[in-house]
């Protein structure tokens, strides 16, 4: 069952339990002050008929010390205002009626209730109508005798009827009111809840940008917030997760190409040298191939290591002298004719591992040697910049066009790969060289035009001093 | 002759299939460039075009786009084994694929069947005094009919196909048995051997130590 449906439901039972109960006690209480009203008049009224009786009693002449029967009989004849006013009667001690207008007939059990100092009533029923018989004891002479009189009340009851009618009229009117405005306020009240649970069902249907729309400022409208919060750092949690599948998926794509490649190449001629008969220019060429390309498989198997290796190790930086490195860098270079190399290094202090980095400086000056001309110029060098060193290498090679520049550092990426492949290169020297200044805390700049050069920088953070 | 192009970024792979295929008997050209291809295609009649899928230049599939409306037969080259990639390039109306590392005997029987299936190929094969009709199943020898098994139809075929290339066990086993060469070859000796004495073969298919057999065709 739907909650504002719930709502509105429980809602409507309380309301009806109330204006039930609330009602027929309001009722109740008119009627019973009603009923005391008329109970108090009745009695008075009977007090005031015993008085007018005595006094009518006394007057009248009297034969003897006895009243008679009749005498009785007129006075309460006068009294009942000639049998068209009130209505009474009058019995003696032994109940037998003296005097009974129409209308007053009735038991002697009331009589039996009363004594010289206790008046009783009682209401009676007779019919459709209801009445308040009051009975008072007159002494008259030396006679006992009862006055009863008779009061109409069915008005009182009436009333009561009719208010038990307009009442409950008055409450389905109310109730299919209430009902209307009821749903209304649920269904506003539990908006933010439909609105929630439409976003639960569109993100579990894998729209996972899709958010709740805050409707209220209440406890709902909080968790709406909450759910959103949460909704965005699972977004970016998956974006992340589905990133790294994709960079995985692309590297396993990459990765499966460079390998079988050399393999396909290795094994077709291999097969070749073993089932044909091959001249010897032929079979030289296949060999050929066959030991390049396992050069190939050996040279990216390695880097591939490099690069898991360094992904797992912990670095110790240290303080090295900047030209500790350059001065390495030289020796290396030194006897390599093919490339004029300028060294235009600044002193100063770096904070890393110099195996490393030294590894990182060395791929970037092989990419800047692919990228040129033999005989062209390939600038080294480094200085102090803020807090941290800087090392570039520059080329004035072919460069990358601007679109690549990104993809570079991705493993097996090559720009142009007859060119790298001719070169010996697998497309993992980028690669590793990011992870390495990754561990750094430094990043590989690149900037590039086409045609004009490339320079390579990254800049070593000086540790924070405590 | 039959012309084939071979696109494919690595030399060493370009060099391997024209080699093989230039055994086989057809006329290869080779180049490493999408745009080169594109060319190339634009210039000259090729009856066959072998076409990697990674390329410098122009994507594999954008050529394909390009050729499809020439009709000319497209094998596709690649390292991608995925599904829906092979999928992705015989919609586009490739003939075939064959997937990197690829065997040698496996690559030309593919092209012979795509080229079969164009009817760019004289179905009818022939070594020394046999003749062989691929699509009616008859040979002969010296114009008399032989009978033969269809295991042993299918070696011939594959010596044929491969003239003086020595055949592996495993090769005419999964070739011609079509499941994985368990290493019984018990099977395929005595299918050599009645091959050869139906065809009185004893001496130009030769048994190759450790290796398997080859079919030897001087001149």
């Amino acid at each position: 069952m739907r909650f504002s449906l719930k709502l509105l439901l429980w809602t409507m039972v309380v309301m009806a339990m109330a204006f039930g109960l609330g009602g027929a006690y309001f009722v109740n209480y008119v009627f019973e002050t009603s009923m005391d009203r008329e109970t108090g008049q009745a009695l008075e009224e009977s007090s005031i008929l015993r008085f007018a009786f005595e006094t009518a009693a006394l007057n009248a002449p009297a034969r003897y010390d006895v009243l008679p029967d009749r005498t009785i009989s007129q006075i309460a004849y006068n009294l009942a205002g000639g049998g068209g006013g009130r209505t009474l009667r009058i019995l003696d001690e032994q109940g037998d009626v003296i005097y009974e207008s129409d209308g007053a007939e009735g038991d002697g059990r009331l009589m039996e209730q009363t004594d010289e100092s206790h008046n009783a009533y009682q209401v009676v029923r007779q019919e459709d109508r209801y009445q308040i018989r009051t009975c008072v004891q007159v002494d008259v002479l030396d006679r006992i005798l009862y006055l009863e009189t008779v009061r109409d009340v069915s008005e009182v009851f009436k009333e009561r009827a009719l208010g038990f009618t307009v009442y409950r009229r008055m409450m389905v009117v109310m109730l299919v009111l209430g009902t209307f405005i009821m749903h209304g306020v649920s269904s506003w009240l539990t908006r933010p809840i439909r609105l929630l649970t439409r976003a639960t069902k569109r993100m579990a249907q894998g729209e996972y940008g899709y958010r709740a729309r805050k409707v209220s400022s209440d406890e709902l409208g909080q968790l709406t917030l909450d759910f959103n919060q949460m909704a965005n750092a699972l977004e970016e949690n998956i974006g992340k997760l589905e990133e790294e599948i994709r960079a995985r998926e692309d590297f396993v794509g990459a990765f499966a190409h460079e390998l079988k490649t050399p393999l396909t190449a290795i094994i077709g001629y291999a097969d070749m040298l073993r089932s044909r008969r091959l001249d010897e220019e032929k079979s030289f060429l296949s060999a050929n191939y066959i030991y390049t390309e396992g050069k190939r498989l050996e040279a990216m198997s390695f880097r591939l290591l490099d690069i898991i290796v360094t992904k797992r190790i912990h670095i110790q930086r240290r303080r090295v002298e900047a030209e500790y490195l350059f001065q390495y860098l030289r020796d290396m270079y030194a006897n390599d004719r093919t490339m004029a190399f300028l060294f235009c290094n600044e002193g100063g202090t770096v904070w890393a591992d110099p195996d490393l980095i030294r590894s990182v400086l060395m791929n970037l000056i092989d990419n800047a040697c692919k990228a040129s001309e033999p005989g062209e110029r390939i600038w080294i060098g480094g200085q102090r910049q803020g807090e941290g060193y800087r090392f570039f290498v520059e080329d004035h090679g072919i460069g990358i066009p601007r679109e690549e520049q990104d993809k570079i550092i991705k493993a097996f990426y090559m720009v142009d790969k007859s060119r790298s492949r001719s070169r010996n290169g697998a497309g993992l020297g980028l690669a590793l060289c990011a992870e390495i200044l990754a561990l750094h805390d430094s990043r590989l700049e690149i900037r590039s035009e086409l045609g004009e050069g490339t320079q390579m920088s990254f800049w070593l953070p000086d540790p924070e001093t405590q | 002759m039959i012309k084939i192009l071979i696109v494919d970024d690595e030399k060493p792979i370009c060099d391997l299939i024209d080699l093989n295929l230039s055994a086989a008997g057809y006329h290869c050209t080779a180049v490493q460039d999408g745009v080169e291809a594109l060319d190339l295609i634009e210039e000259r009649d090729f009856d066959l075009i072998l076409l990697d899928v990674m390329l410098p230049g122009v994507d594999g599939y954008e050529i394909m786009d390009y050729i499809r409306p020439l009709k000319i037969p497209v094998i596709f080259i690649t390292a991608r084994y995925e599904v829906r990639d092979r999928v992705k390039g015989l919609r586009l109306g490739a003939d075939d694929y064959l997937v990197k590392p690829f065997d040698v005997v496996e690559l030309v029987a593919r092209v012979e069947a795509v080229l079969r299936r164009y009817h760019k190929t004289d179905n009818t094969l022939s070594a020394l005094d046999v003749v062989v009709d691929v699509d009616g199943r008859q040979v002969t020898k010296n114009g008399v009919p032989v009978v033969l098994t269809n295991k042993e139809f299918g070696l011939l075929v594959l010596f044929i196909r491969n003239k003086n290339v020595a055949l592996f066990r495993e090769t005419l086993y999964e070739q011609v048995w079509g499941g994985e060469y368990t290493g019984d070859s018990r099977t395929l000796d005595l299918h050599v051997q009645r091959l050869r004495k139906k065809l009185g073969w004893e001496r130009c298919l030769t048994a190759v130590y450790k290796v398997g057999y080859r079919l030897e065709v001087h001149g």
